[in-house]
């Protein structure tokens, strides 16, 4: 099965997340106080320095949901205009750059077969 | 008894509302023609209600308990969710009122049917409800019961799954007793596989595939054609979305009329607009 199979349900990380999304204290403190969430969530040493690192690559074969990983992206780095110019983008060209290139060239072609 | 009077899919990728204008402009137009007619086509059926099939990403339900359905009760929905708001460019919120009876009936009569689902009186929204109101329902002057199922935490349901809940939703909402005209609209799909290696990819030969089985009309070809691993090699985790359609193609007989799609990289995801014209 797909890539999406590959989540642990049972990771901290992924029950962390859900809870940091819906709580405004929680994220005020995203960016001073890391690894005092991670504490409290029972995160393992591992898990909180993929989630540090920002490393899409060892998020993922820690086991933390896919869609998770873009929002992990959007705590450290903002939200607006999820576009391709994104810091995620570069996350994911770092994680996965066979993939991507693939994606973005064969968007780029289509979108110039669009304009002629 | 209640009158299913219009059945109809679209997109609901957050692009769609956020970052509109970073799309191809092609894209653009074809997304604001596709969803005036939809909406125009709404009206026209004079629905009093409309119940949305969309999917819960992981907003409502923590990944310890993610319900196969969940059904959203409340006397008004209100959206989206604060998490979402700058995400999908909406940071105003918007105000649906719900359908509370038709909402409960279909928790409890579904029951008796065998299908457990499960309900919030206070349901959360993301891009799944949002999006599709956004253009659909934009004044909020029709009421809204949400249905999200869950197609995010594996396992990820079949189509004959979703083709069989919608056949069991469908004999539910026609046993409501009242004189209510309700139009059924899913959301989610087309291709796309959020947050995973693919992130940046669109299958567009996939959704071409799909869109062509829905114009055929022949369910059971689709189902027989259209499995859970197609879906899962055109998107991981994404794509699987679909579901909600399949679900709502159960309300319907024969070919759906393709109003757009756009291979949309931009938005994120394939995106298209369908209306069913024939309602089972």
């Amino acid at each position: 099965m797909g890539h999406v199979e590959r989540t642990d349900k049972t990771l901290p990380l992924n029950e962390m997340i859900f809870y940091v999304r819906r709580d405004a204290r929680l994220r005020e403190r995203w960016n001073t106080d890391l690894e005092g969430i991670a504490r409290e969530f029972g995160l393992s040493r591992e898990e909180y320095e993929a989630l540090r690192d920002k490393d899409v690559r060892r998020l993922h074969a820690l086991g933390v949901h896919q869609y998770y990983v873009p929002q992990i992206l959007r705590l450290f780095y903002g939200a607006p205009m999820n576009t391709n110019n994104h810091p995620a983008l570069e996350a994911y060209k770092r994680a996965y750059p066979e993939e991507t290139a693939r994606a973005l060239a064969h968007a780029e072609r289509r979108e110039q077969r669009g304009r002629s | 008894m209640a009158q299913i009077v219009a059945a109809m899919a679209m997109t609901h990728s957050p692009g769609l509302t956020g970052w509109f204008d970073r799309a191809p402009e092609e894209h653009q137009k074809l997304a604001l023609r596709a969803t005036a007619e939809m909406r125009e086509r709404l009206i026209a059926a004079r629905p009093d209600v409309i119940v949305a099939f969309s999917n819960d990403h992981l907003l409502n339900w923590p990944i310890n308990n993610t319900p196969e359905y969940t059904v959203g009760i409340a006397a008004e929905h209100v959206g989206p969710a604060d998490w979402y708001d700058e995400w999908l460019g909406m940071t105003t919120k918007y105000r649906i009122p719900g359908h509370p009876d038709l909402a409960r009936f279909i928790v409890n009569e579904s029951v008796r049917r065998r299908l457990g689902l499960a309900y919030l009186r206070t349901m959360e929204f993301d891009d799944g409800i949002s999006v599709p109101m956004h253009f659909l329902n934009p004044e909020g002057a029709i009421p809204l019961v949400p249905v999200t199922m869950n197609c995010t935490v594996p396992p990820v349901p079949t189509p004959e799954r979703s083709y069989e809940v919608g056949t069991i939703l469908r004999d539910v909402l026609t046993a409501f007793p009242g004189n209510e005209r309700v139009a059924v609209i899913a959301t989610g799909g087309l291709s796309h596989e959020p947050g995973g290696p693919r992130y940046f990819w669109v299958d567009e030969e996939f959704d071409l595939w799909f869109l062509d089985l829905l114009k055929r009309g022949d369910h059971q070809a689709l189902l027989r054609e259209c499995t859970l691993e197609k879906m899962e090699e055109a998107g991981s985790g994404g794509t699987a979305e679909l579901n909600a359609w399949v679900l709502v193609m159960a309300f319907t007989r024969g070919p759906a009329d393709v109003l757009a799609y756009m291979p949309a990289v931009a938005w994120r995801s394939g995106t298209g607009m369908v209306v069913w014209n024939e309602l089972a």
